[in-house]
């Protein structure tokens, strides 16, 4: 059943345009110490050459620090799309583990992740990260990925407690269990593979709320520390100069709400696959 | 029925405690107090800061701490605020309407706006305005609100001023003016924030919105409203819609403890200072007492209003009624 | 009968109309925090000294030239005239009998005496009570005389009393414990002396005075003052450029390169009292015992110094807006002096002394080391202030040139406190307001112990530095000042306890409509009573709801 969507996935035009998106955006990031011409470190001349224009030289202008924005934007995506990538896996593994637990176990442990789930998704998230940060003071991008992952895992937890459940009732289930398989195995072998196309649909989402998240982190200061390039802090740099100096927005915001859009897309097809739905057109 | 109804109470009083002593637990750990900032100056001696901190119960052990909390708690005290002066409560009452000002005004435009847009899409799918709006729905929910927010302050308000930049209500002789006057003045001043916030609620609904009333459209009852001659709109309208509202509500269900949760950037950005704002302040300036009645009021809301959705989509879902 | 009433009437419109001509308009300040507190001995942000000095009068006001020697130049206000006895060691206040609290009852010397019982009550903790340290007492002869007995002479002991101790209301807030007045409603909604009283107050969003009628030297010109909070710096900005306030305290470099765009907003210079500087902990931040395993060494501090090339720094993060700092004052100071010599910006110098330390660029060609040990340090900085992150992030490139591998600690204002409380850091970036007095130099860089370095972050120490200003504050002339000072400044610059970076020029933002004095460089606010608002300017927020006093 989860192959067929898969196939369905592949064959959906969309889709594959949102995965291809998604993987130049990954490719950009991995080869970008060979595609950007400039060390998105370096200050050349912080007076003479700060927030010029984009030009053949400087493709998408300079930021305040007279540095290549286009260089930055490159390495930015290695910290911004791998810190969301990391979050998504943790944030999906954590989910699923706690969402089939919920499911399997029933009873208090039930009611607390469940609970528990209302209630964080209650708490604005990026208070939540504010507060972590707060606590353990200037983050390195790994930590960055424990923090954005620990509190990501709440709608995949939810997806998969409630897919489980109705999993549960299945006929196949039931024959499992007949056959004596412990309810453990059933979940390892039959329903954690029936709903891999739900979480892969919350996976997706959890990328699509990170990448913001960042961005919003740097905003208010305690994102990726300087002088790491991230999508976020590029745009921080950018915030002061909303009237003045457009590439330090237009660039970042686009990597930013492409990378969201496309993962969105891809999510979109991939809910559509699972109902079994061609592309409505 | 009485003992089902315990039972989550129970469940949620639980998961409640969890949340306030999680948080409490986190915030032992977090550097600095409240009277870091005001005891920066420059001649305050050390022993003036063990003062205050003894004053309000910070210099106690964590779990004595707690327990004062939690024993005040239970005869309704929140406790005091230092870093506003003031009873949590009064901070509270200050946030709360504002918050809930805000939030709803902007559920309550973004949600229809975004069930229209949906409507359109769906009548004209496949086609141009579908597209169009398609890709203005997902740059919506794509793009990050605080910047939409920020481009809209500048430009709209600092710029081309059309519309205020931030603050509450208008200055000047306000409070002589008539009540409806001052109302209107209060949902102008709201037009930013609540108009960033609604934009990118109306997105998702649309997209929500959009999905459903396809996946309704293509089943049999429509074919037969067809049939019978009706038009495209009054299919949409009359039959389409409400099969199709139930996960648009679930969604709104969702986003009610936003209501109390507040929307952290846009009120910093507007000077809205709602309850995104006054808990952002309070994690920053380490009030404790001010954050963990906050977050319990935000779990305490959430869990009612998850037992409120679910109620709500049994009594919408007459599809799902029907086949179970 | 009727006709003259209405001669009457018509006789009062038109007196009203000609005093809206010159008097009216609400000041609409767009403040970038909330007054933390309007008790005036916690006061310790901008935003609060600015309310609580529109609300209190002080006895008297430095005058324009700032000057904190003696008495000269100062200006009345509650007090009326002063004496001094033979010995310099009793000054007589003789307060303004015409000086009213804004609930009517006269302001009296038992007020004032009041005041320095609750300044010097070591459990309210008053921000500035050792500006007091050397008044032993106040007497109160009758009720308009006020008798300050001091236990030592001093030049600035004048300066020191005033500019410090706000007569506060003894007949409201005498009855409360003094540990209660923190948190005390009478505190909350301050009944003063000044040219504004307060209205109300709903905090992080807008705080609002009205002018004081009654006011004993004249009611000031505008009908009220509103400061208007917003939590954003952008926003701050925003809401001036929207014409939405009057007056923002100090424009920022992006906000300069708005103002082009905004006819009706114009910039006002007015010096400032901040310097801006990247402190080295002299101390192993793990254990205060032992010394910082790098910046104990003068010759390490010197050649970082020497690596970092200010006038760009300050140019690319303020654009005009700042100078390099000189040494540890403001360029505002009387005592400043600008002939000092620095440790100059010289790359060839930093690179051999650090080669003569024995730190020599490593395999990598960028960075240095010695006996396998990197020159690797961070660099404190507090997220919420943009022009220290900007000038670390320049830093961090420039040490970088220069081999020393830099990380920056960005942490939220709180923490950033605490690190410092604590010496728990390599180096910060740190920042000073001054007052006119030179004698904060000794609580910031003075040796830590009694009476100095209670915020020497770095712990940095240095004999010759304390005992020159010592000499200096007790000096009586201001020439031996002058030169007492020079010789601890260029100590400090020569032992290099931090680097001197910048010197903020301040920029009012004002609207217009608006018209302001000279701004003071110390206190924005001293002349609002005097400001005015074009009356054909005057908008409809101008308008004012019928008082309720």
């Amino acid at each position: 059943m989860a192959a067929r969507t898969w196939r369905r996935l592949f064959d959906d035009r969309l889709a594959r345009v949102a995965a291809t998106a998604l993987g130049c955006a990954a490719l950009a990031a991995l080869l970008a110490p060979w595609i950007a011409r400039h060390d998105p470190t370096l200050q050349p001349d912080p007076v003479a050459l700060r927030l010029v224009a984009p030009s053949w030289e400087h493709l998408m202008g300079t930021d305040p620090y007279s540095r290549d924005v286009f260089s930055r934007l490159l390495h930015g995506a290695r910290v911004s799309l791998g810190v969301a990538a990391g979050s998504m896996l943790l944030a999906a593994t954590l989910g699923t583990a706690l969402g089939a637990l919920a499911a399997v176990v029933g009873g208090w442990v039930d009611s607390l992740v469940s609970g528990l789930v209302d209630v964080l998704i209650a708490v604005p998230r990026l208070l939540i990260v504010v507060a972590l940060v707060a606590t353990f003071g200037a983050l390195s991008p790994w930590w960055l990925v424990v923090l954005l992952g620990g509190t990501g895992w709440l709608t995949t937890a939810r997806i998969v407690r409630a897919e489980l459940r109705e999993n549960l009732q299945r006929e196949y289930v039931l024959a499992a269990r007949a056959l004596g398989a412990t309810e453990w195995r059933i979940t390892w072998q039959h329903l954690l593979p029936a709903v891999a196309p739900q979480v892969a649909v919350a996976a997706a989402l959890a990328l699509a709320a990170v990448v913001p998240l960042e961005a919003a982190l740097s905003f208010v200061g305690l994102g990726v520390q300087p002088p790491l390039p991230s999508w976020g802090n590029i745009l921080l740099d950018g915030a002061d100069y909303l009237t003045s100096a457009w590439w330090l927005v237009v660039f970042p915001v686009a990597a930013i709400t492409g990378t969201v859009g496309a993962a969105l897309v891809l999510a979109d097809r991939l809910r559509a696959a699972i109902a079994g739905e061609g592309y409505e057109s | 029925m009485t003992r089902l109804i315990l039972t989550r109470l129970l469940q949620a009083a639980a998961v409640c405690a969890v949340v306030a002593t999680s948080v409490f637990v986190l915030l032992q750990y977090a550097p600095g107090d409240p009277f870091a900032a005001s005891l920066d100056g420059t001649d305050v001696p050390p022993s003036v800061r063990a003062e205050w901190r003894a004053r309000y119960g910070f210099d106690l052990p964590p779990v004595e701490r707690f327990t004062r909390w939690a024993g005040a708690l239970t005869q309704g005290q929140l406790g005091y605020a230092p870093s506003q002066h003031r009873a949590v409560s009064a901070v509270l009452a200050d946030a709360i309407p504002r918050t809930l000002l805000l939030v709803g005004v902007a559920l309550a435009l973004g949600f229809a706006l975004g069930v229209l847009t949906g409507l359109l899409q769906a009548r004209h799918r496949g086609r141009w305005p579908d597209r169009v709006l398609g890709a203005l729905t997902l740059g919506g929910v794509a793009i990050p609100e605080f910047l939409l927010g920020l481009l809209a302050m500048t430009w709209l308000g600092a710029r081309w001023r059309f519309f205020p930049v931030a603050g509450l209500a208008s200055e000047g002789d306000v409070t002589a003016w008539p009540l409806w006057e001052r109302a209107l003045d209060h949902l102008w001043h709201l037009a930013l924030p609540a108009g960033v916030l609604a934009i990118s609620v109306a997105a998702r609904v649309a997209r929500h919105q959009r999905t459903a009333l396809l996946g309704v459209l293509s089943e049999d009852f429509i074919r037969t409203a067809r049939s019978k001659g009706l038009g495209e709109w009054a299919v949409l309208w009359r039959h389409a819609l409400p099969n199709a509202i139930g996960p648009v509500l679930a969604l709104l269900g969702l986003a009610l403890p936003s209501l109390v949760g507040g929307a952290v950037l846009i009120e910093k950005i507007f000077g809205w200072p709602g309850m995104g704002l006054t808990l952002f302040d309070a994690l920053l300036s380490r009030d404790y007492p001010l954050i963990l009645a906050a977050t319990l009021l935000a779990s305490i809301i959430a869990v009612v209003a998850r037992a409120l959705t679910d109620l709500v989509a049994e009594l919408v879902a007459p599809r799902r009624a029907r086949t179970s | 009968m009727r006709r003259l009433a209405l001669a009457l009437f018509c006789l009062a419109a038109a007196c009203r109309g000609r005093d809206a001509g010159s008097a009216g308009g609400t000041l609409i300040v767009s403040a970038g925090a909330d007054a933390e507190t309007l008790f005036p001995p916690l006061a310790v942000g901008n935003q609060g000294r600015a309310l609580i000095e529109l609300i209190y009068d002080k006895l008297a006001d430095i005058g324009p030239a700032l000057n904190t020697i003696g008495d000269a130049g100062f200006v009345p206000r509650l007090a009326q005239r002063w004496e001094w006895s033979a010995d310099s060691l009793v000054i007589t206040f003789h307060l303004d009998p015409r000086a009213r609290w804004h609930d009517g009852r006269a302001v009296t010397a038992r007020d004032v005496q009041y005041a320095f019982g609750v300044w010097t009550d070591s459990t309210v903790g008053a921000a500035q009570r050792a500006s007091l340290a050397t008044v032993d007492s106040i007497v109160t002869p009758d009720s308009l005389t006020a008798r300050v007995h001091y236990r030592v002479r001093t030049p600035e002991q004048f300066y020191a009393l005033v500019y410090t101790l706000i007569p506060l209301p003894a007949h409201r807030l005498a009855a409360l414990a003094d540990t209660a007045l923190r948190d005390a409603p009478e505190v909350r909604a301050p009944v003063g002396s000044g040219p504004f009283r307060f209205v109300s107050w709903t905090p992080r969003a807008r705080l609002e005075l009205a002018a004081n009628d009654e006011y004993y030297r004249g009611r000031p010109r505008l009908d009220g003052v509103v400061f208007s909070v917003a939590a954003q710096g952008a926003t701050v900005a925003a809401k001036l450029f929207s014409g939405e306030a009057d007056f923002l305290e100090q424009l920022s470099p992006p906000d300069f390169a708005q103002l082009a765009a905004h006819a009706d907003v114009r910039a006002q210079p007015y010096g400032g009292f901040d310097y801006g500087f990247m402190q080295f902990n002299t101390r192993d931040p793990r254990d205060g015992a032992r010394p910082h395993p790098l910046f104990a060494d003068l010759a390490m501090r010197r050649a970082l110094t020497m690596a970092v090339d200010r006038a760009t720094l300050v140019r690319s993060a303020f654009d005009t807006l700042a100078r390099p700092a000189i040494g540890p004052f403001s360029r505002t100071q009387w005592t400043a002096d600008t002939t000092l010599t620095g440790i100059a910006f010289d790359a060839r110098r930093a690179a051999d002394l650090l080669d003569s330390l024995g730190w020599r660029v490593g395999k990598d060609g960028v960075f240095r080391e010695r006996n396998g040990r990197a020159l690797a340090f961070t660099i404190l900085v507090p997220a919420s202030s943009r022009p220290r992150v900007a000038a670390a992030v320049l830093l961090q490139a420039q040490f970088k040139s220069a081999g020393a591998r830099v990380s920056l600690e960005q942490v939220d204002f709180n923490a950033f406190l605490d690190k410092q409380h604590r010496f728990g850091f390599d180096a910060l970036m740190g920042g000073v307001r001054t007052s006119p007095s030179p004698r904060g130099v000794r609580e910031f860089w003075g040796s830590p112990g009694p009476g100095r370095g209670a915020q020497n972050w770095g712990r940095w120490s240095n004999a010759a530095f304390d005992a020159h200003v010592d000499s200096a504050l007790a000096a009586t002339s201001t020439a031996a000042i002058r030169a007492q000072f020079r010789v601890a400044y260029q100590a400090a610059i020569d032992d290099a306890p931090a680097i001197w970076l910048y010197e903020p020029r301040m920029f009012a933002g004002v609207h217009r409509r608006l018209n302001v004095g000279t701004l003071r460089p110390d206190a924005w606010w001293s002349g609002v009573a005097d400001w005015s608002i074009d009356p054909a300017q005057r908008l409809p927020r101008d308008r004012r709801a019928a008082s309720t006093p």
